[in-house]
């Protein structure tokens, strides 16, 4: 009880305490308190939960003060600023998506009398991997935000420092999302879910220019008209099923009545914030924000809350075919995703379609539904909240460093930032490799969509566009450049700290995904009752597939790659260190090499001309281009998602 | 695998014999490719161990590197070969092995690419598009696999009562068919060429030298020793016809190497992707449907 106020009032006082506080000393001590305060309020929750035996259900009857109306009076005064800010950007869209809500959710408040539940808090494995991602990374972030802000200040030559409203919203945000995964009440999640769009709206827009705030409004409409969803779902649940209680929806006979309409809004409502194709735009806008924005985006916060619905309601739709339409959508998002991906040579713009081509494999997996495909959807949860934390630092860093985010100006970053460099390259092997947890969730993705061929199809080509895209990238920023001299690399603490301990997160994730599988992610899974006849276990150094009979049929001991893996990180060093600088030739260009320096890329022509050797990767942007896919892939998503509603509403 | 103390060791004993084996095999299969090759076209060709004294020479030379890291992923590609090999005789899951394959591979892209020179790192861009075509044949394949047997083990292949190539005739048509890209043969060869006199040099490995270009070598022949364990999986029962089916499609492999000419990036993507994936998926579709 005390520690569910600590993890969503901490965040907000300390985002007060950042706010009021001009002195950048002072902000930072607070800031690294918190974190060190949200690490512990993460520690007391596992080890109640392990105590509690896997469910903690928390009463708010008989508290002095009614929260329930608290929530309810912030909810209206936030949708009242939302119009508010529709006025001040003149964006009459955005006041009329914001009445749209605001009207609506008075009338249900005052006429249809609906009981919240008693429990308002119910905290399962789900919510405590949640609790896990939002107050470990997002903290780590906020380290890491602090030698940066100050970096991006001072490139942007304020007069006036912005950084104690950053924090401001930084803090509220983690707050909401701790609020979003725990609460067992749709209304307030709904309220939650209201506050990481504000507050997504607010980081997009902070550096204030115009391209900013243009970009922000795109995310504030798109994440509004998911909002929208989310309240059309609870006024149907609450007025068709009597409850507000996500427990007593995840109970009740889906195929009955409104029900399927109702779970498919959310959905829809997940997809909106999880920015699934059609709803792609308002991510990829939202790259012009400070990094550390970004990366807490794409990481922890505001796109895991909406696969964080979806995976949560999978049990609900699980074996309809609202359940297999969510998988096409989510699927559809993964290959598209993964494809235009390919054509980009903005780094964060990759990283952008990476995470929601990834998102896309999570919903995927949770509209499969099985054992394995719902144990798979919370692993890849993690697994990309870690990497993608990380890269998104590692490419804020990069770009702080050579001034460009540009995948083309990395060449030779192992000799510029080898810090950095090496860092980033392991969190892009860790997205696309095995051992490394991500791609053991693509396994376990087609090895649970056998008996779906569609989506079989598009997951399986989405992954060979993903080798496309990390390879070339990986390759860039390995290249070798011709000197052999090294440069130390000069980063702020907190910069460097935040990068250290993402990494390690990455690494121990994924070395530890049996005791990590069993002690998280088991206990939820097999609390599930699916009716279906697959389980994921782990033990003997992997994770194995097995039916109904205990007979294994298909699995991994990822663990024994690792040694594999292991014996060549030695070996690099090693390598680097036998190599004699004097064995050391420049490439085989077209004839002579004319000098040695750095490029060495000059040689003489059979003109006796000089010439200079200039190699790019390849985009193939005539096939994969985002203008020649955008539009399609937009109207394909649409169509599914449309048909999606045509079939609940038929049931 | 859920495996006892003494299974444990048999598998220790197995997977040494292959790591040990499997490159003679490997090495003898490219030499009499060079041998029939060379006949095709009226040249009398190499002695048979030839592959044998190449590697032996190349080990010899001076270690000259364009940088120091390259080493590195030539073994990577080494060791996730064999990796993936080891997994096949071990039965393994065989969805994971093609992952693991696939590990190897990119290591070698990633040496290419880690020196600046043009052809080294075309060759490279080039072998990636290469991945992107066979990738999803390969992972088709493997569904096509559990569609037939309800299990993603090879174990579950051999304890199979008939060979899989009666219910996956149109899967096996579209691995021949990327076989040939993975064994990067004509016209299929434009990461790497087998003349050094071409627009790419040798491509991938323009810039591998001596020892390092030793191992890939090695590799190679470990890879090949792994593709015609794929193709013997189809015809899994005898393990002979299976063993003489793979002899018989690398033979066909040399026929088309030699009888055609290279093709674009788009055509073979193209291709593989409408083809390959065309012919495996109508024959997932029908078992799905069965």
């Amino acid at each position: 009880m005390v520690a569910l106020a600590v993890a969503i009032l901490l965040p907000a006082l300390s985002a007060l305490l950042c706010y009021l506080i001009k002195k950048a000393p002072a902000r930072n001590i607070i800031i690294v308190c918190s974190t060190l305060i949200m690490f512990a309020v993460a520690g007391v929750f596992t080890s109640l939960l392990f105590k509690s035996g896997g469910k903690i259900s928390i009463d708010l009857e008989g508290l002095p003060l009614d929260i329930g109306w608290i929530v309810k009076i912030l909810d209206l005064l936030l949708m009242i600023y939302v119009i508010y800010i529709g006025f001040k950007l003149k964006k009459s869209l955005i006041v009329l998506l914001a009445s749209l809500q605001l009207i609506p959710l008075v009338l249900f408040e005052v006429f249809a009398g609906v009981h919240e539940p008693a429990t308002a808090f119910v905290i399962d494995y789900l919510s405590l991997v949640m609790i896990l991602l939002v107050s470990i990374i997002g903290p780590i972030i906020s380290v890491f935000a602090i030698g940066y802000m100050k970096e991006h200040e001072h490139h942007s030559h304020l007069k006036v420092s912005r950084q104690p409203r950053f924090f401001l919203i930084i803090f509220v945000f983690l707050g909401a999302m701790n609020g979003l995964v725990m609460t067992n009440n749709l209304l307030w999640m709904y309220f939650f879910w209201e506050v990481t769009t504000l507050c997504s709206f607010l980081l997009i827009a902070h550096d204030g220019n115009a391209e900013s705030i243009k970009n922000a409004t795109r995310a504030i409409l798109i994440n509004l008209f998911g909002g929208m969803a989310f309240l059309a779902a609870i006024i149907i649940i609450g007025l068709a099923m009597h409850t507000l209680s996500v427990e007593d929806i995840l109970n009740a006979n889906s195929a009955a009545g409104l029900l399927p309409l109702a779970l498919g809004l959310l959905c829809l409502a997940g997809f909106t914030k999880s920015a699934q194709f059609p709803f792609q735009s308002w991510l990829l806008g939202a790259m012009v924000a400070p990094t550390p924005v970004s990366a807490l985006l794409h990481s922890s916060t505001m796109v895991k809350a909406g696969v964080y619905l979806v995976v949560r309601l999978a049990p609900a739709f699980n074996g309809t075919v609202l359940g297999k339409l969510v998988a096409v959508v989510g699927g559809f998002t993964f290959v598209a995703g993964s494809a235009i991906a390919i054509s980009q040579s903005n780094g964060k713009r990759v990283l952008a379609y990476s995470t929601i081509a990834n998102l896309g494999l999570i919903i995927c997996c949770a509209g499969i539904g099985s054992y394995v495909a719902i144990g798979a959807a919370v692993l890849l949860m993690i697994f990309h909240a870690v990497s993608k934390g990380l890269l998104f630092l590692c490419v804020g860093t990069i770009e702080q460093g050579i001034g460009s985010r540009n995948i083309e100006d990395m060449q030779g970053l192992v000799k510029k930032m080898p810090f950095t460099a090496v860092i980033t390259v392991i969190g892009m092997i860790s997205m696309l490799l095995p051992p490394f947890g991500v791609l053991l969730t693509k396994w376990l993705a087609i090895e649970s969509a056998v008996n779906l061929p569609l989506v079989l199809i598009m997951i399986i080509i989405g992954s060979a566009c993903t080798v496309v895209f990390w390879a070339k990238w990986i390759g860039i920023i390995l290249t070798m450049p011709y000197e052999t001299e090294h440069k130390t690399e000069e980063l702020s603490f907190s910069v460097k700290s935040a990068l250290s301990f993402m990494f390690l997160g990455v690494l121990a994730a994924s070395i530890g995904i049996v005791p990590l599988f069993n002690s998280l992610i088991a206990p939820y899974i097999t609390a599930l009752s699916l009716g279906d006849n697959t389980a994921l276990i782990a033990g003997n150094g992997g994770i194995w597939l097995a039916n109904i009979n205990n007979a294994v049929y298909g699995g991994f001991a990822s663990v024994l790659l690792f040694i594999v893996l292991l014996v060549l990180i030695i070996a690099i060093p090693y390598f680097m260190r036998r190599t004699r600088p004097e064995s050391i030739r420049p490439p085989y260009l077209c004839g002579e090499n004319i000098n040695n320096d750095v490029k060495g890329l000059e040689f003489t022509s059979p003109l006796e001309k000089a010439e200079q050797a200039v190699v790019r990767n390849y985009y193939l942007a005539g096939a994969f281009g985002e203008d020649k896919l955008t539009l399609w892939t937009n109207l394909v998503a649409g169509a599914i998602i449309l048909i999606m509603f045509g079939v609940v509403i038929i049931l | 695998m859920m495996i006892t103390d003494n299974a444990l060791l048999n598998n220790i004993i197995l997977a040494v014999v292959t790591i040990i084996v499997a490159p003679f095999l490997g090495g003898l299969l490219s030499g009499i490719d060079r041998k029939i090759s060379a006949r095709m076209q009226n040249r009398f060709g190499p002695p048979i161990f030839q592959p044998f004294f190449d590697v032996f020479k190349l080990l010899g030379k001076e270690r000259i590197a364009v940088n120091q890291t390259q080493m590195v992923y030539a073994f990577g590609y080494l060791f996730f070969a064999v990796a993936s090999l080891i997994m096949l005789v071990l039965k393994q899951d065989l969805l994971m092995l093609m992952f693991v394959l696939a590990f190897s591979n990119v290591s070698i892209i990633m040496g290419a690419m880690s020196v600046r020179s043009p052809y080294s790192k075309i060759g490279a861009q080039r072998e990636i598009i290469q991945m992107m075509s066979y990738e999803p044949v390969l992972l088709l394949m493997v569904v096509g696999v559990y569609l037939t047997t309800k299990s993603f083990m090879i174990d579950s292949i051999f304890t199979h009562g008939q060979p899989l190539l009666y219910n996956l005739p149109l899967v096996f048509l579209a691995f021949i068919f990327i076989l040939t890209i993975k064994l990067r043969k004509s016209p299929f060869d434009f990461s790497t060429s087998h003349h050094g006199h071409q627009e790419l040099i040798k491509g991938l490995t323009t810039e591998f030298s001596g020892p390092q270009l030793a191992v890939i070598e090695v590799t190679h022949w470990y890879e090949l020793v792994l593709l015609m364990g794929l193709i013997v999986l189809f015809f899994a029962k005898p393990l002979w016809v299976g063993i003489l089916i793979a002899l018989v499609c690398y033979f066909i492999e040399m026929v088309i190497d030699n009888i055609s000419a290279r093709v674009t990036w788009k055509w073979m993507l193209k291709a593989s992707w409408i083809v390959g994936i065309g012919a495996a998926m109508t024959n997932i579709i029908w078992l799905y449907l069965k």
